[in-house]
């Protein structure tokens, strides 16, 4: 195994021991989505044009939820001291850190989107491009949301700068992400979604390189 | 997996031992927040000493540390070390909800431990297993070596923190921030002799510490005094003679 795989196996190895988090964030989804046809009343005509958009709205929610503890922790525990001088060099020490809070995170969702369709009177044809659109999303909103978090490390209040920062430029995937889970008939590759992987191309090449750089200077004032 | 790439290299490191310092310090400077705490140390270390970073709380001892590790930007001066460099601060860099052992073993995941096994992952990876069960047993951590870090005392997370010492290069700088605080006596001497064992094989030790550390290694003292100046940023300047305060 490399350091890279030993980092995203640590990761996975916290989450899991703490795995109760990951079952309140999740239900944290659900209960968002089924808020709405309480809300709006069993009236299908309704519902069906709000669900793409609101299953998206409810994982933008609940994946930016655990965001603020995704670089704090390490520099807590002094980890990210101990990654610094070893031969993972920052960038990669990056990518596995969002790999497994994609996995932690995103991951679940896409699980739960079948569950939660029927909810929302999403047919089932309509799932696999629901989900895919959904995979490349969060994935693009994780890697949105590590230059976040790592920009935010050092600061008092990170959660909620962090979300101010995100969330704007989260829009794009936003847009695109809704008009590719709702493509034309017997259409899943459309012109939406290959936007929406060009956006995660682009954002996987930058936030590593941005993160790093953030992290690199971070300096723990606490720790003297 | 860079045994054979990195032999050569260790033997012109003792070629130049006599010459060139492995660790160099020129005229550093270390500022937290406005405020310079050192303007000028200057210092050289090679392979085999150990030098113990003394002085009054706040003086810049852990600024010193972290910022030859390069996790604090020094304010100026020049910072060149050669060989790895091993830290242990005053965190200790280990996650609560892990174990002691699965800590170890990321951490030697992320380092790439170098063994003398063959490229051939399973092989490597248990021969990593072993040395940290080993490390774990030098340090008698084995009742709890596979508890949650945070049940245990700050003494016993100590000791994971500093088994990654045993998991070290023959040749690293060893930066060590007060690494016997939390220990009881008989974990204390032991690390007296790990340091000692590590200067003899070669490597470096620097430590910040209010306690005597390894004394038969004889260490060599750095003292960092308290700054008092308001401005001490024009003492740097040479053609300004320093008046004491």
């Amino acid at each position: 195994m490399t350091g890279f795989t030993h980092q995203i196996k640590r990761d996975l190895a916290i989450a899991w021991a703490s795995r109760m988090d990951i079952g309140v964030m999740l239900l944290f989804f659900v209960i968002i989505v089924t808020m709405f046809p309480l809300a709006i009343g069993p009236h299908p005509e309704i519902l069906r044009p709000l669900a793409v958009p609101l299953l998206w709205i409810a994982a933008f929610l609940s994946i930016l939820a655990g965001f603020d503890r995704l670089f704090a922790a390490d520099l807590r525990d002094g980890w990210l001291d101990q990654v610094a001088l070893s031969k993972l060099p920052l960038f990669a020490y990056v990518i596995a850190k969002a790999v497994a809070h994609w996995v932690v995170t995103g991951l679940p969702v896409l699980v739960m989107v079948p569950v939660i369709g029927v909810l929302l009177q999403i047919e089932v044809p309509q799932l696999p491009a629901i989900c895919l659109a959904l995979a490349i999303g969060t994935a693009a909103l994780t890697l949105l949301g590590v230059i976040g978090a790592s920009l935010a490390v050092g600061a008092r209040h990170g959660g909620g700068l962090m979300a101010l920062l995100v969330l704007p430029l989260a829009v794009p995937v936003l847009i695109f992400g809704v008009l590719a889970s709702q493509p034309e008939a017997g259409m899943i590759l459309s012109p939406h979604l290959k936007l929406l992987g060009a956006m995660m191309a682009v954002l996987l090449a930058i936030a590593p390189v941005v993160a790093a750089a953030a992290l690199g200077e971070a300096d723990d004032d606490g720790g003297a | 997996m860079n045994s054979t790439a990195k032999a050569p290299r260790k033997d012109a490191a003792v070629k130049m031992a006599d010459t060139a310092p492995l660790l160099a310090l020129e005229e550093v400077a270390i500022m937290r927040g406005h405020r310079v705490i050192q303007h000028a140390i200057s210092h050289e270390m090679t392979s085999g000493q150990m030098t113990l970073l003394t002085g009054p709380n706040g003086s810049g001892k852990s600024s010193l540390l972290r910022a030859i590790a390069g996790r604090l930007i020094a304010a100026g001066g020049q910072i060149s070390c050669a060989v790895p460099m091993v830290y242990v601060g005053h965190q200790d860099g280990i996650a609560g909800a892990l174990s002691g052992r699965q800590n170890l073993a990321s951490w030697a995941g992320v380092n790439g431990v170098e063994t003398a096994a063959p490229p051939k992952n399973t092989q490597i990876d248990t021969q990593i297993d072993t040395q940290i069960d080993s490390a774990i047993t030098a340090l008698e951590a084995d009742s709890f070596a596979d508890l949650p870090t945070r049940l245990l005392s700050r003494g016993q997370r100590r000791r994971f923190a500093l088994a990654r010492l045993y998991l070290s290069p023959a040749n690293a700088l060893w930066l060590l921030d007060e690494p016997s605080v939390g220990l009881d006596f008989e974990t204390a001497q032991r690390l007296d002799g790990l340091l000692s064992a590590h200067l003899d094989r070669g490597g470096m030790v620097m430590a910040a510490t209010h306690l005597p550390l390894a004394p038969r290694a004889r260490p060599k003292v750095l003292a960092l005094g308290q700054i008092n100046d308001p401005m001490p940023a024009r003492a740097a300047s040479p053609d300004q003679p320093e008046t004491g305060k």
